[in-house]
């Protein structure tokens, strides 16, 4: 009795304390959320307090004035091609990595894994896009973000179609299936979840990125929304409003992708990173 | 009963190796040949100069600080990120009423943009700004800096301002380990008369193992190859204080001296390598013992 009482006792601490330090993490975010309501002069004292005046024109001249709707359509193509060419691609070798347990498969995997570990060669990426002829091109852009997550979605992948029993394989097998058939009609179907996680990952990490727009797209229709917004940020410095309202409109899809996902990012993580 | 390994076609392999060979291992490779020229943008011809690149790194103050700079910033992260990140995790598997929402709310940061966060934090961190009106507000004035220009503290807050959006991610993969522990094992220790940190260290730590060495794999490579905080928060200032790796690569990018910049990157590739491979030849030492 005394025992958990004690228990209680120190789950009411612990989360005493968890809801203060969650605080740090609120209170800068919704610094940004009210101040992409308030007038230029009233957000400048960058403290938490509700804005004097809802103002939702802010949001109506940033969309204008940073040329929103443009980047976020390029924004939409770019990580909706790349995130689905990566499904696709990751996907079918991861299946075929882990099912041929041979050295030659082995090698490949690591070949693969390496990615994860080796950093970008930007210069010399730019440089192999040029003789290919489509440097600046939205193409690039996409083929670029599909082979920088092929590291990590080959890892995920392989984690969990290591847990599908190869006997639903010999039996389609025998049947007469080719590998084709297997993958497509036994193997896709069950690895749903695992798509909606790398799906996520790389919206998530595409749409967010700006390293590869800026080394990439020269020609700033191309542009998607963060580096818009950098942009925009350089441009009306004194307008912390409009910057804020900016930031939010950008972070809006990925948070939006977040509520309604949330489930398959930790299931994801578990297969993959924990037990993979 | 056993299925030919023919029969798994190699073909499905070949789109993924393809886009990956091409814009990923074509430049690495190409990169470490390119570390050894003279190679710029006003040049058409291109002199193989041997290691002179790499002297230039090594003598060269800005770049000497750049790596320390990088060095610095992985160190503090990965402690950072990895010791609040078990602490938090620990907490929010405890029975807690609002654990649901105290989890969403950690993670929230890691979902956004850099550029998003680095943006917010700029007025917050400037000598009048949010933190420092927060030290006075308490009685700590002494503590109050100038957090974005002191060349001696820059990288320090750039590293915070990292730790600070990227901890709940991982949060969120300690929690996946910790929820794969059976409870078991702690009511046998209880039993057997252990105290909560005893248990913490003799069960808890051990079987978390993977999800640690996966978190310190993800916040060192993370860390080494830092680039966006830095180029949004400070550009690599005040006068080059805190630029990293990542941002001379992209100024030898701007200023045309491409063989420099490649040889930079190359040197990153080279550190990283060496220090991530033992990290993961012991991950899987640690998989097979399991």
């Amino acid at each position: 009795m005394s025992f958990s009482r004690k228990m209680a006792w120190r789950n009411y601490l612990v989360e005493g304390f968890l809801i203060l330090a969650s605080l740090l993490i609120i209170l800068p975010l919704l610094i940004m959320l009210f101040g992409s309501f308030m007038t230029s002069s009233e957000v400048l004292k960058f403290s938490l307090r509700l804005p004097e005046e809802w103002k939702f024109s802010n949001y109506t001249t940033v969309f204008k004035e940073g040329g929103l709707g443009r980047a976020f359509l390029n924004g939409m193509l770019i990580t909706g091609v790349s995130s689905i060419l990566n499904i696709f691609t990751s996907s079918a070798a991861s299946f075929i990595l882990v099912r041929r347990e041979t050295k030659w498969s082995n090698f490949l995997y690591m070949f693969f894994f390496m990615g994860l570990i080796a950093p970008m060669s930007t210069i010399t990426t730019i440089r192999v896009v040029q003789w290919m002829g489509f440097y600046g091109s939205i193409t690039s852009v996409i083929l670029i973000y599909a082979s920088l997550n092929t590291a990590f979605s080959v890892f995920l992948y392989s984690g969990f179609i290591r847990s599908i029993p190869k006997a639903l394989d010999e039996v389609a097998f025998l049947e007469g299936a080719n590998t084709f058939d297997v993958f497509f009609k036994i193997v896709t179907p069950l690895i749903v979840p695992v798509n909606a996680t790398v799906a996520i990952m790389v919206f998530m990490s595409v749409w967010n990125d700006i390293t590869i727009p800026l080394y990439f797209l020269t020609d700033s229709s191309d542009w998607t929304m963060p580096l818009s917004v950098y942009n925009f940020y350089g441009k009306y410095s004194r307008d912390w409003n409009l910057i804020f309202a900016d930031l939010v409109l950008t972070s809006l899809p990925v948070l939006i992708l977040y509520i309604f996902c949330q489930k398959y990012i930790v299931s994801g993580l578990t297969a993959g990173a924990v037990k993979g | 009963m056993k299925v030919s390994k023919r029969l798994y076609s190699y073909y499905l392999i070949w789109p993924a190796l393809l886009i990956y060979s091409v814009f990923f291992v074509l430049p690495a490779l190409t990169g470490l040949f390119y570390s050894f020229t003279d190679w710029r943008l006003d040049r058409e011809a291109i002199k193989f100069i041997g290691w002179d690149n790499f002297e230039r790194i090594f003598t060269d103050r800005t770049l000497l600080l750049a790596m320390k700079n990088t060095a610095i910033f992985a160190i503090v992260t990965v402690l950072g990120k990895n010791l609040l990140g078990i602490a938090l995790a620990v907490g929010l598997n405890m029975k807690l009423k609002s654990k649901n929402l105290l989890r969403a709310i950690f993670y929230s940061p890691s979902i956004l943009s850099v550029l998003v966060i680095s943006i917010v934090f700029t007025p917050m961190l400037r000598s009048d700004g949010t933190i420092n009106r927060i030290f006075e507000a308490v009685g700590l004035p002494s503590l109050s800096q100038a957090w974005l220009t002191n060349p001696a503290l820059v990288i320090w807050t750039v590293a915070f301002v990292s730790i600070w959006q990227h901890t709940g991610f991982q949060m969120a993969i300690y929690l996946a380990g910790l929820q794969s522990i059976s409870k078991e094992y702690y009511e046998a220790a209880t039993i057997d008369g252990a105290g909560s940190w005893r248990s913490f260290r003799s069960i808890t730590i051990p079987l978390l193992l993977p999800a640690i060495n996966i978190n310190l794999m993800l916040t060192l490579i993370g860390g080494l190859k830092v680039f966006s905080e830095v180029f949004v928060l400070t550009g690599g200032g005040p006068g080059n204080a805190s630029q990293v790796v990542g941002t001379i690569i992209l100024r030898s990018f701007g200023e045309g001296s491409w063989g420099l910049g490649t040889a930079v990157n190359t040197l990153l590739f080279a550190a990283v390598t060496v220090i991530a491979i033992p990290l993961l030849i012991f991950m899987r030492r640690k998989e097979v013992s399991e």
